[in-house]
Parts: structure tokens; C-alpha cells; sequence
């Protein structure tokens, strides 16, 4: 190892770095590199499958003999299954197989814990059929008390979800709460306030789902996953398989969010079904149960503390949460994140509080929105509480210098001098009313060490890279095929991209933004692998040191001897093995500029105070993903966020009916999600920071764009109105009764 | 996803051909138009008839005649080519626009006004084949006391509380349409505002058709032409969604004074509301914003909100007043 | 009404599971047209036609669908939606299947010129009928200017909305060839993209469009 130095930061704030990269590394890019297509607007490689329907998602797989399996499940906030009777479903045409979903000895005993908990599965030869025989099951149910409401849960008395003696877990207290109390009772100015979040859905289009193919000893896997290498590791420990005899592809995955990790329990049924049936069978759920059983982000009921001094600087922040991630836990809320105050001054308590519902899971940026929703609104009423321009006070507490870069872009761009100064004092046009808010967050995406590459070079020129992990629709293929172009000096479409597949290296799931920072440090440096046997061979024909050759524009030359220069196809002909392949493993991250990345976003909203309807007119979203590999779909990866974000601040919402304990919008029309005619005018503004956490700079970009926008649209609604909202979905009834509320006070 | 039960299925290539193939109940056929409804609840299970009567090959079914100020409508229209029919749109502007912003380009597309009239409620609990309620047979109204956010604000007396769904309904009420039904029995002609049934009087049913009726027609009296129409929509979402609330409003103006008028509400009650005392208070008096909110209030006077509704109070008075403007903008040419 | 019992909707008791479904033929697996996947077949029980009135079809039956400019012959159920047909017996899968009622647009394929929502369509229905599916718009590997602007300004990432939206968009530029913003997301508006693309498909669309007028 050599120690090297590399600069690292962004154009408004950098530093010089060591690192002690091991020799085989190749050059870190530093903020000084120049790169010729890392950065700029590559098209993704899959689009031409993806825009012609030739791309086959799991859900298009079809073999010959191929069965459908279909779930039997609980319908039920709980019961307990007396006895299950199938033999008139498996009487019927075309049925092949039927697998429990637990221990068929517990019959009698065992208990469904919310509306949607899985029984049994049937295969039969067509889908129809499937459905027909689930239908024909008798099953006795001995229903018990329940609770799906999240206030109701917290009472003494409520029904016991899960085991214990209550449905509260947690309270995990960080900071002393008389400490923070004290310090918010000598603060200048403080506020105090409660706010609700509900219940997401992931509600990827392509609903969860694998294809199971008996194959020799093992299987072949078709699934709808967001790890590969997880739903490999999942089955063959569950059925007692060596990794190897599980093969999982995942060519084209239609969203995933952070629900899609493992085989999950469809994906062991779809296998046992396939095992009995010694035939492969299709089991893709269906948008009921997609609301019901494979995850949510939890919703959350969260009290904010916060004051500042007389200039402006925080004091105090104390939170306490709770959330219901159902039967599941994982309901915390992200507080504070942004504005770092000593330990003394801060104090958190987060419960998870059980219901009847499907369990949560991860969903992009777990924990980040429903905070960040209540922090960064409480950030602007202290704001308002102190006279200061909401934006101003971030400026005031925020010791970012990304971040605080982003403000200025962000400001700039909406136009935050426009706003009305006085909340709900601006120009109106009748009765609707615009405004404007802001709003911050931050992840931490540096990637990790878990990744292996390949990548192969032919002695006619054809360079392929080999990578298990799957492209959940982020560009992951592109990004491969960028890092390898860079490094060999061509162009991402001369680069054959193979991933998606447990036979490749390696790669992590795709969560927490790290697929690309961990896989692109791997790729970068097996690219230089590979390029280095290249430069071998050449510099035996050249009579030159391998260090003197170089790759650039489709070119490889030594930079001395321009007699010495051959397009690469040509070049590669000096490869004595009918290919070169360069291997490489992810190494440990450096440093780096900074642990996690920096975002903000600004909203512009127009509201019509007769009606409540909002819409949201403009969103300009900075952020900061280390260094951009791929402009165009970063850009699409910021303003998709924003979409969803916007989606989450109006609309969304999983009702559960609290007396029967089911969903009553377990579909789309009523589950509601954001559409065309809900786009604002999206600006996204990528800023590049060279990170210099690993070789390429890069950090993971994912889930970050999600977090801000509802507060965003929050602040800017008040902004508008003068009327604060505290709870998700802000949909016209709420917007109504806080109105009706405000003349209600005015008049009192 | 969820398959549909087994059917079978016929093309009827006339009325009486189609009427032929009904039986005494419901579960024996079905008319089958655009499909939109039917294949809904079938998919739920909701439904099963056991046989389907495509009345798409019945071309005398799909006309649009305006003669004399009259207009007539085939059931088989769609929504689509109503709300871009370019004599409705200056003739009836309310009726084409309450099509136009029904449902989304492809189910406009499908879906057929006879159709539209007919199909079920959209009320959670109806739809969902979790919920035994009172509508399907079972005991009671699940959105009573449940999640009712988007149910009915006028529920007096009402066992069950859901909004009539139709758009062209809310519009057809205003124009004051008359249906014209066959069965096997011979034809009969019914007022839009009988056809529609409140759940006090039949809490399965939301209209007067029984298994063998058929709709034929729709018309709109040649007594409509020449009025001014509004309708305006309010939705949560503005791609696709239902209505937190809909008015349309017909009206005879006789320079700045409305004559007279109806006033329709959607999405307010179990069957499109005509909101009376306000058309009452509005007859020979200026139409200008002071009298448009002093109807807007008349029309959610006796409004008996559920617990999560209370909003669509203030919602309708601001609906009501700003149809009633909007008749200036869109006076029949 | 005469009779309420049989009103079409159907009590369903919270507490077991409904009973057997009636009607479902029997009869072997019959290797359906394409031969390629265990299609949901069940063999034909010729129904006696009535005497007189119009041929009452049940089970499964012989249909021809005109698709992308040629005739398939495959054999359905009544019950079968065109979506069904083309993703399970044609293998057409460019036709996604996400909400199965209407309501998100990824099944949608231009009919006769309009837009639907094959999922909403029986295939019985569908004979005779002129049908372009996604799979239809490019010429070999020459792309649509529509898809090829769609890769473009990435108005696509993982794709399962992609040919919904792509299909819609054709049926709006064929009648409005240069739509305003507005019109645009009018056009759209059946359909869902849960990645959130609709921006990058704007700009699309007004790549396709010459610039837009506003
Ligand atoms: C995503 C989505 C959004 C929607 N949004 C709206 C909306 O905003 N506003 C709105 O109004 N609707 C909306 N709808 C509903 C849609 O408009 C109706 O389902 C459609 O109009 C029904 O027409 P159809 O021709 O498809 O009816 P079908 O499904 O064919 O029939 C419906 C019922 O009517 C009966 N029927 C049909 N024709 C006749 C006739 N001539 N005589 C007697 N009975 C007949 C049938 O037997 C059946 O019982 C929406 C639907 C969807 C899927
Ligand atoms: S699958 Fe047909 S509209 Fe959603
Ligand atoms: S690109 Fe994923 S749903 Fe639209």
C-alpha cells in the first residue's frame, strides 16, 4: 500500500485526503478527475426492452407446464383456525399441490393475527382454476378480540397482539427528558406540537411474485425482488439447499421500494408448491394482497418539543414517537436528523406500538418522512414564533456546507423572496392562495464492502460486465455500464451489461441507496483489472512498460509514440487468450468528504380555501448523491422521489375499518396515488460532491428524494394559509376544518 | 389477478333479441355494455350471473339525435363520445362535462351511458367482498359509524348511507330526463328522478329496473333547450377520482334573473339531490354572487353529515354558488 | 322488485369461506394455441344453441383476435379478458397486469382507435376489433418516436408502467399532435407510474410533439 492524497468536496467547500488504497487499486477519482462519461446523461441500457414490452419482468415468465399458485389467507383481524378442510379444492379440475403456510399439526390452535395472514396455497394448471379451488377451501375460524387502530392499541385494555402484556414496545429513551425540559423552559421562544403520519403502502406496480422451476437437485428462480442474493440465501436455508443449487434471476424488477427483500412467505410457498408439483409454478399476489401482507411504512403519532435563544440558535429538541408497524415493529421516526445539538440538549423516545395489520417493512427512507414531517414543520412554526424567515433560521443551525449550499441553489431557483412574508398573507387570486416552504433532510449512503465484480474483456474487442445484484428500475445496469466505459476509455453502449443473476459476483440488495456505492468501487476496479491484462499483452507487442499505455476515446495508445495508437477493438487482438477477465472485491471505505449526504427541498403550492383542494405548483429538489455517475437518471431517481413524496403529503392513506379490523382500500381506485395531472413542475438539481468514501466518490442516491417533500408542502400550505396541518394525508377535509377552526378562533 | 367467475355469453344483435335472453332474476343474465361495472363486481364476486348479453351488437342501441331542441341518447353512447360531442357541448355543456370528468380516458372510452346510469355504488364496504353489509344482504351499514368520509351528508332516514355514483346522472336529473325502459312486457317511459331509488325504499337496488328492464333511450325534453348548464366537479386527486362533491345546474335566464332552475347535487346522497328550496329561492331573482351563496346554503340545509363527512357541508354551499356562476360563462349558444 | 333475495349482490358471512364455485367445466388440460404455457383451458361443452335466438357460447370457445396487423387463433373461457389472452396465451406480455380493474392504465392498448383498459375487455368481445398492443409500435429494431424519446428523457425506470403509458400516449398524439401541458396530463390521467416519471414523460412528449404550444 501507498498512501495517496486526493482532494475531495464540492466546488464550495473541499479538503485534501489521505487514503492507503491497496497497489491493485486503480486512481481514486477526486474532485480534480476529469471524466469523460461518468456524470453526463447516459440512456439507460435496458430502455429499448423496457419501451417495446420485450422485457421480461417475473410476472411475464411463462413455461411449458407452468402452474399458478394462488394464497389462501385470513380474513380475519384474528382468529384462531379450528380446522381446515381442502379436500373439495383439491378435488377440483386441474389442482396439483397444497402447502401450509405453518405447521398443519397447530390446526386447532393456530393463530391469524390480522386480515390478510397467510393459511395455505393451491397450484393448479391455470390461474382461474387456482382462484376457484382457494375458494372451495372450508375452514372453520374461532375469531378473537383485535385492535388495528394505533390510539385504541396503546390503551390498557386493548386485545393483546403479539405476545406480552402490552401492545407498546420500545420507549428506547436517548437524552435526559428533565435535562431537555429545563433547557426548553429557559429558551427564548419554543413550541410544542403533536402530528400524525398513516399508513403507506409500497404499492410497487408489479406486484410480489416468483416463478419456481424444479431444476435437476435444485431450483431455478424467476422473482420480483429487490435481492437477489437474499431470496437465493432465503430458500436454500429454508429448504435445506446448498446456495449453488438455487439459481434467482431478476432481469426486470417493476419497483420494489424497500418491500422486496427475501423470499418473503410467497416465495417459500411458491417453492414447496413447485417441489410437490414437480412442475414450476407462478405465484404472483395480487393488488389486494399487496396493500394486506408484504409490508407498509408504519405510521406515527410523534410530540415535538423544540425552542431556540433570542438569536435565533436551537436549544432544545425532544421527541417522543409511536407507530404501528402492525404485527411488525420498525415504526420509529427519524428525530432529529439534521440540526445536531450537544446530548444534553436533545431527548428521544420511540415506541412501536402492535395492531392487527400486516407488518410493515422497510419502505424508502424508513423512518425519515414521518420525521422529518413533524421536525421540519417544527422547525417552521419556531421559525414564525421567532420572526425569522423560515429559511434563514435553517441557516442559522445548520453546520453543512453541502446542505447550506443547497439552500442558496434551492432559494434561488423557487424564488424564495416572492413568498408572502406574512403566513397566508399572499396575493390571492379569490379563493386559492399560494405559498411557499422549505424543507431539509439528509442519509447516510456511503455502501459497504459486500461486492464482487467481473469484467471480461474478448480478443475481438467485446468488453462484458458480470454483476449479480438487480436494477429495481434506479439505472443500476447503466451505472455498470458507465464505470466500465470510463475506465477502458468507450462509450456505456459498447459495454455488454450481465446482472441480475445469482450465477454472477456478488452485489447487495438494493436498499438504504448502497448498491451503487458498493458495487461501482468493485466494478470501477475490476474494469482496471481487466484493462491492466490488456495493457500486458500490448506492451509485450509494443515493446513498451504497461505503464505507458493508455485508454481513452475508443482508443488505446501510448501517450509518448503516437505510431503507437489502435482503435481498442484492434487492440485487443493483441490478447493471447481468447479473453481477459479482471476480478475485483469491494474494499473498505476511506474517510471520505462526509458520512452521509445533504438535500432540501423547496414547494410552491396554491390552495383553494373554499374547497381545501391543494395543488402543488412547482417542487425545485437539491440533493446530493457523493459523485453523480448517471445525470439523466439520477434526475429521474430526484424527481421520482418528489412524485412519491407529494403522493405520500396528498393522498395516500391504508384505512382500516376499526370494527371489522380490514382494509376497506385495498385496491387503486381508492388507495390513491399520485398522477399525471398531480405533477407539479419539477426542477432537480444534482449536486456533485466527490466524496471520496470509496475509488469512484459515489453515494447512494435511492431514498433520500422521498424524504423532505411532504414537509416541503406542509410548510408551504401554511406559508399559503396560515393554517398549520398536522397530519397526513392533508387532504380538503382537513384543510376545511383547520380553516373553519382558524375563523372559528378569529370570531371567538 | 382475481379471476371472473364462469358465464356464459351471448351477442344480442337487437333489443328484443337481448330481452329474450333475460330471466326472472338477477343471477340469471346479465346486459353486459361497456363492461366496466359488471366486470368489477364479478371479479370481487360480488355478482355471478350466469350469463352475459352483450347488447354492443345492437346497433340500434348508439345514436345521438338532437331534433327540435329534443335530445336523444342511445344507452350505448359512451361517456367518451358525449363529452366530445361538439352540439352537447354548446347545447348541454353540464352533461357533457359531468362525461367528461367522469373516470379516465380508457373508461370513458368503454363505459356507456346506460351503463353509467346502472352501475352499482362505489360506497368501500359495498365493493369489498370483506363486508357483509346491508346492501348485499347482510345486516348492516358497515359506514354508519365506520370510515365514512366519502358517504352521503343527507342520511335522514336512510338505513344505508351511500352516494349514487353516476355523473351523467347529476346532469340527467338537472336536464330533467325521461328514460325509456322496455321489457318483455312493452315499453314504459320514466321520469330520471323516479328511476333512482332510495335505500329507505329498496336497500338493494338503486334504481326502478328490474331483471328484465331495459334502457333504450335517453331524453333530454326539447323544454331543456335553450338553458344555460353548469356542472363542476371537486376531487381529492385531480387525475382520475370520484367526487368529494358534484353539482350541475340547468337554468332558464331571462337577462340577469334566473327564471327558473334545478340544482343537483352528487355525491351527496344515495340518489342525485335536487336541492328544491334553493331553485325555489332563486326563482326571479338576480343571479349574482349574494343570491348564488345565499342557495348554495339553502341547498345543505337539512344536511345530517356522518362523523368523518362533516366537510362536504361547506363544500357543497361552495359548489352550489360557483355552478350557479359558472351559468354566465357557459349560457347555451 | 320482486325478488330481493336475488339481487345480484351477494351477503358474503364474515366467518368461513364461500362454498363451491358451480360451473366450472371439465375436461382435460388442452395445449392451448400458442403451445406454450398450461393455459387456463377447459375443453368445450358444446351448449345446445336455443332453438331460435342468437348462439349462446359457453366454455371454452374458438376466438380470433386481429392483433398488431395479424389474426391469432386461440381458444378462450368466456371469462377470459383480453389482458388474460394476450399476457397467457399469446405470451404478448408487454401488457402489464397491475390493478386488474380499470384504474392504473399499464394493461391499456389501442382498440378500434381508442384507448381501453384490456383488463376491463372480455377477448370474445374483442373479435373483429383492430387491436394495437405495445408490442406493435416499433418496425423491427426501428422505435417509435415516442419510445425512442422515452429512452431519451428517462421517462421510464423500472419500465412496468412504461408501455400503459406509451400506448396512451400514442392515442393522444394521434388526435392532438402537438398537446399543451395540460392536455397532456389530461390524456394521461388513467394512468399510474409508481416510480414517478410523469415529468421526464412530459418532456418526452414534447420532444415528439415539436415543442410544445404551452
Ligand atoms: C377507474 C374508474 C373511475 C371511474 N370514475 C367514475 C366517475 O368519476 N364518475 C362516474 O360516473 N363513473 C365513474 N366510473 C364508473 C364507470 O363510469 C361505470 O362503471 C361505467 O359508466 C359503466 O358503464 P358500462 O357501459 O361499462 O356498464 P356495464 O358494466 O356494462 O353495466 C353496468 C350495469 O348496467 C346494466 N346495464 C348496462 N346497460 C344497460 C341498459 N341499456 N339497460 C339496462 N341495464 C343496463 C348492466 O347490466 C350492469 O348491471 C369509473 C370507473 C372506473 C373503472
Ligand atoms: S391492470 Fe388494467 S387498468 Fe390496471
Ligand atoms: S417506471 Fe416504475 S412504475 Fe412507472
Amino acid at each position: 500500500m501507498t498512501e495517496k492524497t486526493v482532494r475531495v468536496g464540492f466546488s464550495g467547500d473541499s479538503k485534501e485526503l489521505k487514503i492507503n488504497p491497496p497497489d491493485t487499486s486503480p486512481p481514486a477519482w477526486d474532485l480534480d478527475s476529469k471524466l469523460a462519461v461518468v456524470g453526463t446523461n447516459v440512456p439507460r441500457v435496458d430502455g429499448p426492452d423496457k419501451v417495446t414490452g420485450r422485457a421480461k419482468y417475473t410476472y411475464d415468465i411463462n413455461l411449458p407446464g407452468m402452474l399458478y399458485g394462488r394464497i389462501l389467507r385470513s380474513p380475519h383481524a384474528a382468529a384462531i383456525v379450528k380446522s381446515v378442510d381442502t379436500a373439495a379444492a383439491m378435488k377440483m379440475p386441474g389442482v396439483k399441490a397444497l402447502v401450509f403456510a405453518f405447521d398443519e399439526s397447530k390446526i386447532g390452535e393456530k393463530k391469524l393475527r390480522y386480515a390478510g395472514d397467510e393459511i395455505l396455497a393451491i397450484a393448479a394448471d391455470s390461474p382461474e382454476r387456482a382462484d376457484d379451488a382457494v375458494r372451495a377451501v372450508k375452514i372453520e375460524y374461532d375469531p378473537q378480540p383485535f385492535v388495528v387502530d394505533l390510539d385504541d392499541a396503546m390503551k390498557a385494555d386493548a386485545p393483546i397482539v403479539n405476545d406480552g402484556k402490552s401492545n407498546v414496545r420500545g420507549k428506547n429513551p436517548r437524552g435526559d427528558a428533565a435535562a431537555v425540559d429545563a433547557k426548553l423552559a429557559g429558551s427564548s421562544k419554543k413550541i410544542e406540537a403533536t402530528f400524525r403520519t398513516q399508513v403507506q403502502t409500497h404499492s410497487a406496480l408489479e406486484t410480489h411474485g416468483l416463478v419456481v422451476a424444479p431444476d435437476g437437485d435444485g431450483i431455478k428462480v424467476w422473482a420480483s425482488t429487490q435481492g437477489v442474493f437474499s431470496v437465493r440465501d432465503g430458500l436454500s436455508s429454508n429448504l435445506g439447499l446448498k446456495a449453488e443449487q438455487v439459481r434467482v434471476i431478476s432481469t426486470f424488477v417493476g419497483g420494489g421500494f424497500g418491500a422486496k427483500f427475501g423470499p418473503g412467505v410467497e416465495g417459500v410457498l411458491c417453492t414447496k408448491l413447485a417441489r410437490q408439483a414437480n412442475a414450476p409454478v407462478k405465484l404472483m399476489l395480487t393488488r389486494k394482497e399487496e396493500h394486506l401482507a408484504v409490508g407498509n411504512r408504519p405510521n406515527s403519532l410523534q410530540k415535538v418539543k423544540l425552542g431556540a435563544d433570542s438569536t435565533g440558535k436551537l436549544t432544545a429538541i425532544s421527541a417522543t414517537t409511536f407507530g404501528t408497524g402492525g404485527v411488525g415493529g420498525g415504526a420509529g421516526c427519524t428525530i432529529p436528523a439534521i440540526y445536531n445539538l450537544n446530548r444534553d440538549a436533545t431527548y428521544k423516545a420511540e415506541s412501536d406500538v402492535f395492531t392487527n395489520a400486516g407488518s410493515s417493512a422497510a419502505m424508502r427512507a424508513p423512518g425519515h418522512p414521518q420525521g422529518i414531517f413533524a421536525m421540519e414543520q417544527s422547525m417552521d412554526m419556531l421559525a414564525y414564533e421567532l420572526g425569522l424567515d423560515p429559511l434563514e433560521f435553517r441557516m442559522l443551525n445548520d453546520d453543512n456546507p453541502v446542505r447550506r449550499a443547497q439552500f442558496n441553489l434551492g432559494a434561488k431557483e423557487i424564488g424564495w423572496p416572492n413568498r408572502p412574508k406574512v403566513a397566508g398573507g399572499g396575493k390571492a387570486d379569490g379563493p386559492l392562495k399560494r405559498g411557499m416552504g422549505v424543507a431539509g433532510t439528509l442519509w447516510y449512503a456511503g455502501g459497504g464492502k459486500d461486492a464482487k465484480a467481473d469484467v471480461e474483456i474478448g480478443k475481438g474487442g467485446e468488453v462484458t460486465v458480470y454483476q449479480g445484484a438487480q436494477d429495481i428500475g434506479t439505472g443500476f445496469k447503466t451505472v455498470l455500464a458507465i464505470l466500465v466505459a470510463e475506465e477502458l476509455g468507450l462509450k456505456p453502449e459498447d459495454i455488454t451489461v450481465r446482472a441480475a443473476d445469482s450465477r454472477f459476483p456478488y452485489g447487495p440488495g438494493s436498499g438504504g441507496s448502497t448498491t451503487t456505492p458498493t458495487v461501482a468501487p468493485a466494478v470501477h476496479a475490476a474494469a482496471y483489472a481487466a484493462k491492466r491484462k490488456l495493457f500486458e499483452a500490448l506492451a509485450t507487442t509494443w515493446q513498451v512498460k504497461p505503464d505507458d499505455i493508455s485508454a481513452k476515446d475508443g482508443k488505446v495508445f501510448v501517450a509518448s509514440d503516437p505510431s503507437k495508437s489502435l482503435p481498442f477493438k484492434k487492440a485487443c487482438a493483441a490478447l493471447t487468450a481468447d479473453k481477459v477477465t479482471g476480478s475485483a472485491d469491494r474494499e473498505a471505505n476511506y474517510d471520505g468528504y462526509r458520512g452521509n449526504t445533504a438535500g432540501c427541498q423547496f414547494a410552491e403550492v396554491e390552495v383553494d380555501t373554499e374547497t381545501g383542494v391543494v395543488r402543488v405548483l412547482r417542487v425545485v429538489a437539491v440533493q446530493d448523491a457523493g459523485r453523480i455517475i448517471n445525470k439523466l437518471c439520477s434526475e429521474s431517481q430526484i424527481s421520482g422521489g418528489v412524485i412519491q413524496g407529494l403522493s405520500y403529503a396528498l393522498f395516500e392513506d391504508r384505512i382500516m375499518d376499526k370494527s371489522a379490523g380490514k382494509m376497506v382500500n385495498a385496491n387503486f381506485m381508492e388507495y390513491k396515488i399520485a398522477g399525471p395531472k398531480d405533477c407539479p413542475e419539477i426542477k432537480s438539481i444534482v449536486l456533485d460532491v466527490a466524496n471520496g468514501r470509496n475509488s469512484v466518490g459515489a453515494m447512494g442516491l435511492g431514498e433520500a428524494p422521498v424524504i423532505p417533500t411532504a414537509a416541503a408542502i406542509a410548510n408551504a400550505i401554511y406559508n399559503a394559509i396560515g393554517v398549520r396541518i398536522f397530519e397526513l394525508p392533508m387532504t380538503p377535509d382537513k384543510i376545511i376544518a383547520a380553516l373553519a377552526r382558524k375563523e372559528g378562533a378569529k370570531t371567538a | 389477478m382475481s379471476s371472473l367467475p364462469v358465464f356464459d355469453y351471448v351477442n344480442a344483435t337487437s333489443p328484443a333479441e337481448a330481452m329474450g335472453q333475460l330471466g326472472a332474476g338477477w343471477s340469471e343474465a346479465a346486459l353486459y355494455a361497456g363492461g366496466v361495472d359488471l366486470l368489477d363486481l364479478m371479479k370481487e364476486r360480488l355478482y355471478e350471473p350466469k350469463k352475459l348479453v352483450n347488447i354492443k351488437t345492437a346497433p340500434s342501441l348508439k345514436y345521438i339525435k338532437v331534433e327540435n331542441g329534443e335530445v336523444r341518447i342511445g344507452p350505448l353512447v359512451t361517456l367518451a363520445e358525449i363529452a366530445a360531442h361538439p352540439e352537447l357541448q354548446k347545447s348541454h355543456p353540464a352533461l357533457a362535462r359531468a362525461a367528461g370528468k367522469a373516470a379516465t380516458p380508457q373508461i370513458r372510452n368503454l363505459a356507456t351511458i346506460g351503463g353509467n346510469l346502472c352501475q352499482r355504488p362505489r360506497c368501500w364496504y359495498f365493493r369489498s367482498e370483506d363486508f357483509p353489509c346491508m346492501r348485499k344482504g347482510g345486516e348492516k351499514c358497515f359506514a354508519k359509524e365506520g370510515e365514512n368520509r366519502y358517504h352521503a351528508i343527507f342520511t335522514e332516514g336512510e338505513p344505508c348511507v351511500i352516494v349514487h355514483p353516476s355523473a351523467a346522472g347529476v346532469a340527467l336529473v338537472a336536464f330533467g330526463a325521461q328514460l325509456k325502459i322496455a321489457s318483455s312486457s312493452g315499453e314504459r317511459t320514466v321520469d330520471i328522478e323516479k328511476f333512482f331509488v332510495r335505500p329507505k325504499d329498496n336497500v338493494r337496488r338503486e334504481n326502478v329496473l328490474g331483471p328484465k328492464d331495459l334502457i333504450t333511450e335517453i331524453v333530454i325534453p326539447a323544454s331543456a333547450a335553450g338553458m344555460a348548464s353548469a356542472y363542476i366537479k371537486i376531487r381529492e386527486k385531480q387525475s382520475y377520482d370520484w367526487p368529494l362533491a358534484d353539482v350541475a345546474v340547468v337554468a332558464k335566464l331571462s337577462g340577469a334573473n334566473v327564471e327558473a332552475c334545478r340544482i343537483v347535487l352528487g355525491s351527496a346522497a344515495p340518489v342525485p339531490h335536487r336541492a328544491t328550496e334553493a331553485e325555489e329561492f332563486l326563482k326571479g331573482k338576480p343571479l349574482n354572487e349574494e343570491n348564488a351563496a345565499r342557495a348554495g346554503e339553502l341547498a345543505v340545509k337539512d344536511a345530517s353529515p356522518l362523523e368523518q363527512n362533516a366537510y362536504k357541508v361547506p363544500l357543497f354551499k361552495t359548489v352550489v354558488r360557483r355552478t350557479l356562476l359558472a351559468l354566465k360563462e357557459t349560457k347555451a349558444s | 322488485m320482486s325478488d330481493s333475495s336475488d339481487d345480484g349482490a351477494r351477503p358474503k358471512s364474515g366467518v368461513s369461506r364461500r362454498g363451491f364455485l358451480k360451473g366450472v367445466g371439465l375436461g382435460s388440460v388442452a395445449i392451448p394455441a400458442a403451445g406454450l404455457l398450461g393455459g387456463s383451458v377447459v375443453l368445450a361443452e358444446e351448449a345446445p344453441p336455443k332453438p331460435s335466438g342468437p348462439k349462446v357460447f359457453t366454455g371454452e370457445i374458438p376466438i380470433k383476435l386481429r392483433i398488431n396487423g395479424k389474426d391469432h387463433d386461440l381458444k378462450v373461457e368466456p371469462r377470459t379478458t383480453l389482458l388474460n389472452a394476450l399476457r397467457d396465451r399469446l405470451d404478448l406480455t408487454g401488457s402489464k397486469l397491475v390493478c386488474d380493474r380499470g384504474t392504473c392504465g399499464a394493461c391499456s392498448v389501442i382498440m378500434d382507435g381508442l384507448l381501453v383498459t384490456s383488463c376491463m375487455v372480455l377477448a370474445i368481445d374483442a373479435q373483429g376489433k383492430e387491436i394495437t398492443t405495445i408490442e406493435g409500435l416499433a418496425s423491427g429494431d426501428k422505435l417509435d418516436p415516442i419510445q425512442a424519446a422515452f429512452i431519451e428523457f428517462d421517462a421510464l425506470q423500472c419500465g412496468f408502467c412504461t408501455p400503459g403509458l406509451i400506448m396512451a400516449t400514442k392515442s393522444l398524439l394521434k388526435t392532438n399532435p402537438h398537446p399543451t401541458r395540460e392536455e397532456m396530463q389530461d390524456a394521461l390521467s388513467g394512468n399510474i407510474c409508481r416510480c414517478g416519471t410523469y415529468d421526464h414523460i412530459f418532456a418526452a412528449i414534447e420532444k415528439v410533439a415539436g415543442g410544445a404550444r404551452g
